[in-house]
């Protein structure tokens, strides 16, 4: 029983990095209508920018954080003009084009991260940033600050992100353009402004999913983004491309099911056993449980 | 033969034959990356058949078409007809299993790989030499046989598919029964081609099938030009030759270079060098020329 | 109600000059030099059948297609290759057949979104368009999908009014209405005009809207086969054959 409830804990906090990605992955699917492969990539890079700025700053958590963020936005919006480019190759919309351009970045970023960084060898946080000292303790029960975080920030920055959506301008200009973006056009929503938005807004996301990333496992590697990667795009067809509570709801789903998983089966195959899940479902229906959006 | 040319030219098939291998099914929008877990598993398996169970080479190479085959097809009654994204989801986790099924093995090796594959014809020499006409047979028998699809109905069928899924649908093509045949096709070679793959080296081992193995056929088959079979025909020897003139310390980033690259070419010239424009007009070349030549024969009598 | 044609030309510059623009379609040309004016405080209707480039013609003034030749001038300054939603913020607007309304959003924020370049005029606004359409005021938090046609129809009517438009361009605002939520609908633009606003109007029920324009045009393929005051077109003989069911 203990360790059903320690795992279901770890799930609850490794689901709700998951829910991040996955919302931010959506956003940028509806309103920069791309399909961004790479961004938990990103993110895991972002994680490296955070390890290099605590070295040189010698664990200023602050600056560490910053600049997790900041790299994280600016990586995005870089990588914007890209995506927009590709997009008008074609009359419409075409959307394979930026899933090729995004994998072609995620296998830029995993290389760069396999050369030039500690010689590919996984890199460890510091204690001030990840905190290891558990919160609370109950048998085999013991909660870390960093699980308490991740599931708390989580929160906030998802309620955060849907007042955004509902009650501001922005916000309503996401939702036009998911719903209809050519009718967002006429109506005189400005699409390219508004989808660099969403590549800022996803930026920021991603920098506070890595320093979530940072204190749930206290470490990184090069092929952690591709695993990622491939976990929240499963989430995302799953749960049907484009359904921002499905991904929430299928974030945490896998998030626990990996937990309880890893509680009772060696290691090794609980990452299998959550990939076979999904395909399975993905097999039997291939336009997600929730229905497809585009 | 000297050992890198061996090597040049035998990974060179490997890019062609597999860059062919995403090129068909990528015919009708899907990018079919399970192929790179049918290369594993018809690999993983023949090697197993002929290092363990001493089963002849010609019979594993065989059974490793067959169970790419059968396992495209059974996969394909699932996503035939699924959207782009899907199917590569499914090539994602497929690989993703499969490398931790290999990983945990031990009987084929787990993390430290299977070694001493036993030498093709008795001694190195003719191991090579039978593992390139094998290779190379395999290009041209492929190569004809795609030349055959493009230029048929179904080629045509597929093309209509690409422009327009819906409309190809409602002028009565089937698109399940299309994306069936050419997924079962697609991943009948990548398995063969994974066993050719660690016969090459007479090993294998899983940093032979990275998720950066995709990377490699992708910009093989984009820049090249997914319109046509011949763009991978060019830019494979060349996308594999060229960095072996650079020092090991440039050619170690390798995967970085063909990342750009191939952003550069989506940006910029997203159909990839070979289109279909531009073998159109190549062909219409060829033929004025022999229609001139028949003329003046003809004149001359 | 018949309007006076006179109200056009002689005292004051139009509003909207367009200028021989022709727009293709990759190889389908569906504009072939055409040529119209909006005076301002006019109602002009654009009549024709399907396919006639009824749309197409007021997309591109929009700014969602560039034209391939000619020119587009609003208010003296040239405005054909400008993005849809620079000439929406210098005054223009378009209120698109199908309604031009976010279906899963609610009646408020398909409001708030018309404001989305003035929203420091919002609460202006709101209030004279819940005046006009009380009916919305009272569906203010509903989802648009439970309107009605004609609901939705002064929805989008509304969400235009709500940019401080000084061009209305509406394209078909009949279209799929019972005949006597059409006629309200004319009666509104009809009191929009008296307002202040200018009316460029895309309409195949064309007696309705003749009735209440100052002007129209007749497009047939692309092309303007006749123009003139509203009254004039009404008793056209070729008109009243082809458009006006006689």
């Amino acid at each position: 029983m203990q360790v059903f409830i320690a795992q279901i804990l770890n799930g609850l906090s490794i689901g709700s990095v998951y829910m991040l990605l996955a919302t931010a992955f959506n956003l940028l699917l509806l309103v920069a209508m791309i399909i961004h492969f790479s961004y938990p990539q990103v993110v895991v890079f972002c994680m490296y920018i955070i390890w290099l700025v605590l070295k040189i700053t010698n664990n200023n958590v602050f600056f560490g954080i910053l600049a997790g963020v900041c790299s994280a936005i600016l990586f995005n919006i870089v990588s914007a003009p890209l995506f927009q480019k590709i997009m008008k190759n074609r009359e419409e919309v075409d959307i394979n084009a930026t899933m090729v351009l995004s994998m072609a970045i995620g296998w830029i970023i995993t290389d760069v991260l396999s050369h030039a960084f500690n010689n590919g060898l996984p890199i460890q946080f510091p204690e001030e940033i990840t905190g290891s000292k558990p919160l609370f303790r109950v048998g085999l029960i013991s909660i870390l600050p960093g699980q308490v975080l991740a599931l708390t920030i989580g929160i906030i920055v998802v309620a955060g992100f849907f007042l955004l959506l509902y009650k501001t301008k922005t916000g309503r200009a996401f939702r036009a353009i998911a719903e209809d973006p050519a009718g967002a056009k006429l109506v005189g929503i400005p699409l390219v402004k508004t989808g660099f938005q969403s590549y800022a807004l996803s930026g920021a996301l991603g920098g506070l999913t890595a320093v979530l990333l940072i204190m749930l496992f206290h470490s990184a590697s090069p092929g952690l983004g591709e695993q990622v990667s491939h976990k929240v795009l499963a989430v995302s067809i799953v749960a049907g491309l484009g359904n921002l509570v499905g991904g929430l709801v299928v974030g945490l789903a896998l998030g626990i099911l990996e937990a309880l998983v890893q509680g009772y089966i060696s290691g090794n195959w609980s990452n299998a056993i959550a990939f076979v899940v999904m395909l399975v479902v993905i097999l039997v229906k291939p336009r997600g449980l929730f229905g497809v959006k585009i | 033969m000297p050992l890198s040319l061996y090597y040049f030219l035998s990974i060179t098939a490997v890019n062609i034959l597999m860059s062919w291998a995403l090129y068909v099914p990528y015919r009708v929008t899907q990018l079919h990356f399970i192929t790179i877990a049918n290369m594993m598993i018809s690999g993983y398996l023949a090697g197993y058949l002929v290092l363990h169970a001493h089963v002849p080479f010609v019979w594993a190479l065989l059974i490793g078409f067959a169970v790419g085959g059968i396992i495209g097809f059974i996969v394909s009654l699932f996503i035939g007809d699924a959207p782009t994204f899907s199917v590569v989801i499914v090539g994602f986790t497929s690989i993703y299993i499969t490398r931790t099924l290999v990983e945990n093995l031990p009987i084929i090796g787990g993390t430290m790989g299977m070694f001493g594959l036993p030498n093709i014809g008795g001694n190195p020499v003719a191991h090579r030499w039978i593992i390139l006409c094998i290779l190379y047979g395999l290009v041209i028998l492929c190569g004809f046989l795609i030349y055959r699809f493009d230029h048929s109905s179904i080629g045509r069928a597929a093309s209509a598919v690409f422009v327009d899924k819906e409309l190809a649908s409602s002028l009565g093509i089937d698109i399940k029964k299309l994306g069936m045949l050419l997924q079962t096709f697609s991943c009948m070679l990548a398995g063969g081609v994974g066993v050719l793959y660690g016969f090459i080296y007479r090993s294998f081992h899983l940093d032979f099938f990275s998720f950066a193995l995709i990377g490699v056929f992708m910009t093989v088959l984009f820049v090249g030009g997914y319109s046509t079979q011949w763009g991978p025909l060019i830019t494979a020897p060349i996308l594999y030759g060229l960095p072996l003139f650079f020092p090991p310390e440039i050619q170690s980033w390798r995967i970085v270079i063909y990342g750009l690259l191939l952003i550069l070419v989506l940006e910029l010239k997203p159909e990839g060098f070979i289109t279909r424009k531009f073998v159109h007009s190549l062909g219409l070349s060829f033929s004025q020329k022999r229609g001139k030549e028949i003329y003046i024969k003809e004149d001359r009598q | 109600m018949e309007q006076d044609s006179t109200l056009a030309s002689e005292k004051k510059a139009p509003m909207l000059i367009v200028d021989e623009i022709s727009v293709s379609y990759g190889h389908i040309q569906a504009l072939k030099k055409i040529s119209i004016e909006v005076y301002p405080q006019e109602i002009v209707v654009l009549i024709g059948a399907n396919g006639a480039g009824k749309t197409t013609l007021l997309s591109s003034i929009l700014g969602v297609r560039a034209p391939s030749s000619g020119k587009v001038v609003f208010e003296g300054k040239r405005i054909d290759k400008n993005s849809v939603d620079k000439n929406v913020r210098a005054g223009l607007c378009l209120v698109p057949e199908g309604r031009g309304v976010f279906a899963s959003m609610s009646v408020l924020d398909n409001l708030l979104l018309g404001a989305h370049h003035n929203l420091a005029n919002k609460d202006k606004n709101l209030a004279r368009v819940y005046e006009w359409f009380p009916i919305l005021r009272k569906r203010k938090d509903q989802i648009a999908k439970t309107l009605s046609g004609g609901e939705r129809q002064m929805l989008a009517i509304a969400r235009a009014m709500m940019s401080d438009p000084k061009l209305i361009m509406i394209d078909e605002p009949s279209l799929g209405l019972a005949p006597i939520i059409v006629n309200d609908i004319f009666d509104i633009l009809v009191t929009l005009n008296k307002e202040g606003y200018t009316v460029l109007l895309a309409e195949q029920n064309a007696f309705k809207a003749l009735k209440c324009a100052h002007r129209g045009y007749v497009l047939e393929t692309g092309t303007i086969s006749l123009s003139g005051p509203s009254s004039q077109l009404l008793n056209d003989p070729g008109v009243k054959a082809a458009y006006l069911g006689a």
